[in-house]
């Protein structure tokens, strides 16, 4: 560590020790004021939209129902080939405030069933019913004798938890929906699995997506895959996935969740691994599914397979940054992770997280855990930066600390795994990059590693001063995506970046 | 003026395709700079206040935002304190002159004391603080733009001294973000600039990139100009009465098309008596129009001339298309979709209809649900709208949908105003294009 930075190290050590700081209450793990999350009714209706034909009414101002709808429901129509969707809101006005809402919900959840005929209602609460307290389950209850469509309540206002808990309700409750195991079914089934833990909808169409890779591999292995949950899942789809063979979560964070659930009330079986980034993870996540298809010899020879297709390339582009300093941005925290495991297991690289929230300890703690299993221990360094008061002012100071610490290495031997939007003088890998998809899987790997090649073999170029000055205007000091235009923010990671006027600026300049 | 469109099961559910007050006051205050802004609220309701300063584009460096992330207990208990140290803490990071504290959902339903809490406050506070309630339910975007503005009224300095004799050429601009155009700060431009071209200051702009102390210092205009056909009404109204500052141009529409375009300027100039200064413009902007689309656009004649075509806008834009479409490209708008109510704007819709004849069906504060049945029920052959129509059209095989309003899937680099001459002829760029898109092959012929 160098002196410059020693002064505004909240944190630096591994992660299990920062864990353990978090879990004894001496490390405050709130996120700052300015520095918010979306809510628990966004996350839940992120799950829900995930769910084809189910109509989400939210029952509350129309806000929420159009923010979602505009988030979500666009994007799926730009992206992923999705008709127009609605989100239906009740519309809740001064008036229902005041003299409850439950009248509305009925003649909503009536219409929508009239209008839409949806194979489901997923009736989500608000702040505004959930605080007025409607007894919307009496409601839902009553309808659900008198509509066509199925119909459930998510109660998921949004001071009811914290980010994580919206997919956590929803996919808990999901499970309401399907139908026990069948020997018929679990005969049909044999073959397949769920992978569990998307949302929002339909891949997309144009980008070989990670979860494409996925079902790629699960086909190539001589399986298939009965249903995504909940990536454009179908009711019927629903209904029947506790036959299948194994839940595979794609995230091991959020298909945790449902793959227990559906675990303790069905007894399908749970492989349940960290983000198949790299060829470690995959090969986990193969073996995992293999054992519950009984298709072990199958999926080694599917590995098999796979790793030499790529090894040529992939070992080659080891040879680049193997035994090297990794600095990996941490703001996505189970993407961080994942990455960092990769680097480590795969390319033998020394992993630090920079930027990883404390927060980020008990929203992930399910990864951490088994992160930590796996006996993969990163170092985590969080600097006052990352715990400052005010968006732009945390990230002008996180990168000033940043900079320092990177000024005080040996610059050939550091490679920074983060966003383009970064402009340090050591070559940046950009995993989140559209042309860099997949990241699962083998092909993902040889992805990774020939983006890991191409930034090193063109790290001699500076970078551009027209993109840098995009980026920081003259005088202006520290930005990050959220600078830019709402809808170039809407399509990029958040991420840190660095002024040009610090230490870490291009040599050329 | 027709209506003729009726939906059935609408009366208790909605399809959102505007957002709530919320959005529409931090639209508000958005365009205000130098100001920062403590939303008392769960966490979610930070990016609705995020979507106010997406409309406006404001730089990140420039976002002043702090969020008291409410949660359960919070709502059981009250957080009265957790709101008093969230304003110190923004006080002291974000220093900026102005604090508005706005109260959402949450925090309006529990009856958290906003208004007490700043006053009580404010002697520790270097900003000053400006309570706000703004609870989504309390109306859709459309309402909160008003809310917004009118919260602004207090601050208002009343001049001291009446004038006499002729008035000065100072005019307010109000609500320029109330606009579809993607870029509606152009057409903030255009107007700026026609009245500078004119000799006619600009005092205030409520609100985009407007400091606090033009919003005091408009009481010193000697007229409103209202940009949007959908709110700010109420506020003129009440600018009349407390500022005597009289709204000017408020029943004709706005500058769409050749024709309206000229008749704002005509008004406008009337108004200043300054009639002489406008005729070289509307000539030279006329000629203009005329010359481009003749060197490069004489297919439209053929092409649009009786083309049969749904509106799907705001009333900003909307009101003054419905000429441009009929009178000038020769169009038959038959169906005519509005985002709000335009409450105070519907006589001069039902005018310019009345003087062109037509009557096409009428909705207003038509949601998703009911653009997408009009839209199936009318026949028409093409649809002026946003990527959400785009999407309705695509699927009910309308085969041209124009993707002119937000929100949008087009990439705009440079900014295009709607408004005025060329603003006619930067629509008339878009819908071509998505024209010869619709029809353009999609095969290739393989040998």
């Amino acid at each position: 560590m160098t002196a410059n930075i020693d002064g505004n190290v909240v944190f630096y050590g591994h992660l299990s020790e920062l864990y353990r700081l978090a879990k004894e209450g001496k490390i405050k793990t709130t996120l700052q004021g300015s520095h918010t999350r979306p809510c628990k009714f966004w996350t839940a209706t992120k799950i829900l939209s995930g769910i084809k034909n189910a109509i989400v009414i939210s029952h509350g101002p129309s806000g929420c129902a159009y923010g979602v709808k505009r988030a979500y429901k666009l994007t799926n129509s730009r992206n992923s080939g999705s008709p127009y969707e609605p989100v239906v809101t009740t519309n809740m006005s001064e008036k229902a405030v005041v003299f409850g809402g439950e009248k509305e919900l009925q003649g909503a959840i009536r219409e929508v069933d009239e209008k839409y005929h949806p194979d489901a209602i997923v009736v989500a609460t608000s702040c505004a019913s959930g605080i007025i307290g409607d007894c919307v389950d009496d409601v839902v209850n009553k309808a659900r004798q008198e509509i066509q469509s199925e119909i459930m309540t998510i109660h998921c206002e949004g001071f009811a938890g914290e980010y994580r808990s919206g997919f956590d309700i929803v996919f808990r409750q999901i499970v309401d929906f399907m139908e026990p195991p069948t020997p018929e079914r679990k005969a049909q089934l044999a073959d397949a699995v769920n992978i569990v833990g998307a949302k929002m909808g339909p891949e997309r169409t144009e980008v070989e997506t990670d979860v494409k890779e996925l079902v790629r591999l699960i086909e190539a292995m001589g399986a298939r895959v009965h249903s995504v949950i909940a990536g454009d899942c179908t009711l019927e789809e629903l209904k029947q996935a506790p036959s299948a063979a194994v839940n595979c979560t794609l995230c091991l964070d959020l298909g945790y969740t449902i793959g227990k659930a559906m675990s303790d009330k069905f007894g399908t079986p749970l492989n349940s691994t960290i983000l198949p980034y790299g060829i470690s993870a995959t090969e986990k996540w193969l073996q995992g599914a293999a054992k519950y298809l009984g298709m072990e010899a199958e999926a080694e020879a599917l590995m098999e397979r796979e790793y030499a297709a790529i090894k040529t390339e992939f070992e080659e582009a080891k040879q680049y940054i193997q035994g090297k300093l990794a600095i990996i941005e941490g703001h996505d925290a189970i993407k961080c992770l994942s990455i960092a495991h990769m680097l480590d297991r795969d390319f033998g690289m020394r992993a630090v997280i920079y930027n990883f929230h404390p927060w980020s300890t008990e929203a992930r703690e399910t990864s951490v855990d088994y992160l930590l299993e796996t006996g993969l221990d990163p170092e985590i360094l969080i600097t006052k930066g990352t715990l400052a008061f005010g968006k732009y002012e945390s990230m002008k100071q996180t990168e000033d600390e940043l900079l320092d610490f990177i000024g005080g290495l040996e610059q050939e031997s550091v490679v920074y795994f983060g966003s383009s939007l970064s402009f340090p003088h050591i070559p940046v890998v950009d995993l989140n990059a559209i042309l860099n998809r997949p990241r699962f899987g083998y092909r993902g790997a040889l992805k990774v590693a020939k983006c890991i090649k191409t930034a090193l073999q063109y790290g001699f170029r500076p970078r551009s001063a027209l993109t840098k000055q995009m980026v920081f205007p003259k005088n202006s000091g520290l930005a990050s995506a959220q600078s830019l235009t709402g809808k170039l923010a809407q399509d990029l990671p958040d991420c840190t970046v660095y002024a040009q006027k610090k230490r870490g600026k291009c040599c050329q300049e | 003026m027709s209506t003729g469109l009726t939906f059935a099961n609408c009366d208790h559910s909605k399809d959102p395709i505007v957002g709530c007050a919320l959005e529409g006051i931090a639209t508000t205050v958005a365009g205000i700079k130098d100001v920062s802004i403590v939303i008392h609220s769960p966490q979610g309701c930070a990016s609705t206040v995020a979507a106010g300063y997406d409309t406006h584009e404001v730089d990140f460096t420039k976002r002043k935002v702090g969020c008291t992330r409410l949660f359960e207990s919070d709502i059981v208990m009250g957080a009265s304190e957790k709101l008093k140290d969230m304003i110190k803490q923004a006080d002291q990071s974000f220093d900026a002159k102005v604090m508005f504290v706005v109260g959402t959902c949450a925090a309006d339903i529990i009856g958290e004391d906003i208004e007490g809490l700043c006053k009580q406050l404010q002697p520790e506070i270097k900003a000053k603080l400006v309570p706000l309630l703004a609870g989504g339910f309390r109306g859709n975007a459309y309402d909160g733009l008003d809310m917004g503005m009118n919260a602004l009224l207090p601050f208002i300095k009343k001049r001291q001294v009446k004038r006499r004799g002729r008035k000065p050429r100072i005019v307010n601009i109000i609500a320029p973000q109330a606009n579809l155009n993607p870029t509606w700060w152009a057409d903030l431009a255009w107007v700026t600039q026609t009245l500078k071209s004119l000799r006619i200051k600009v005092q205030t702009v409520f609100s985009h990139n407007t400091s606090f102390e033009e919003v005091e210092q408009a009481g010193e205009a000697t007229a409103n100009i209202l940009l949007s056909h959908d709110i700010g009404y109420k506020f003129a109204n009440k600018m009349q009465q407390i500022h005597d500052i009289p709204l000017i141009l408020g029943d004709i529409p706005l500058p769409i098309g050749v024709n309206n375009t000229t008749r704002w300027l005509k008004a406008l100039a009337a108004h200043f008596q300054i009639e002489e200064k406008v005729q070289p413009m509307i000539k030279q902007g006329e000629e203009m129009v005329v010359d481009t689309l003749r060197k490069r656009a004489l297919m439209i004649i053929p092409r649009y001339r009786n083309c049969r075509i749904a509106v799907s806008a705001d009333g900003t834009l909307g009101i003054g298309l419905v000429r441009m479409l009929f009178e000038e490209l020769e169009m038959i708008p038959e169906v005519l979709l509005f985002r709000s109510a335009m409450t105070d704007s519907q006589p001069i819709l039902e005018r310019e209809l009345r003087s062109l004849g037509i009557s096409p069906l009428v909705a207003f504060s038509a949601d998703g649900y009911q653009v997408k049945q009009a839209l199936e029920e009318s026949g028409v052959d093409a649809v002026i709208g946003s990527a959400w129509e785009k999407y309705m059209a695509e699927e009910l095989g309308i085969k041209i949908a124009f993707d002119v309003f937000s929100p949008t899937n087009r990439e705009t680099y440079l900014d295009k105003p709607y408004f005025g001459y060329e603003g006619m002829i930067n629509m008339m760029e878009v819908i071509a294009n998505d024209w010869e898109r619709a029809f353009r092959s999609k095969e290739i012929h393989h040998t």
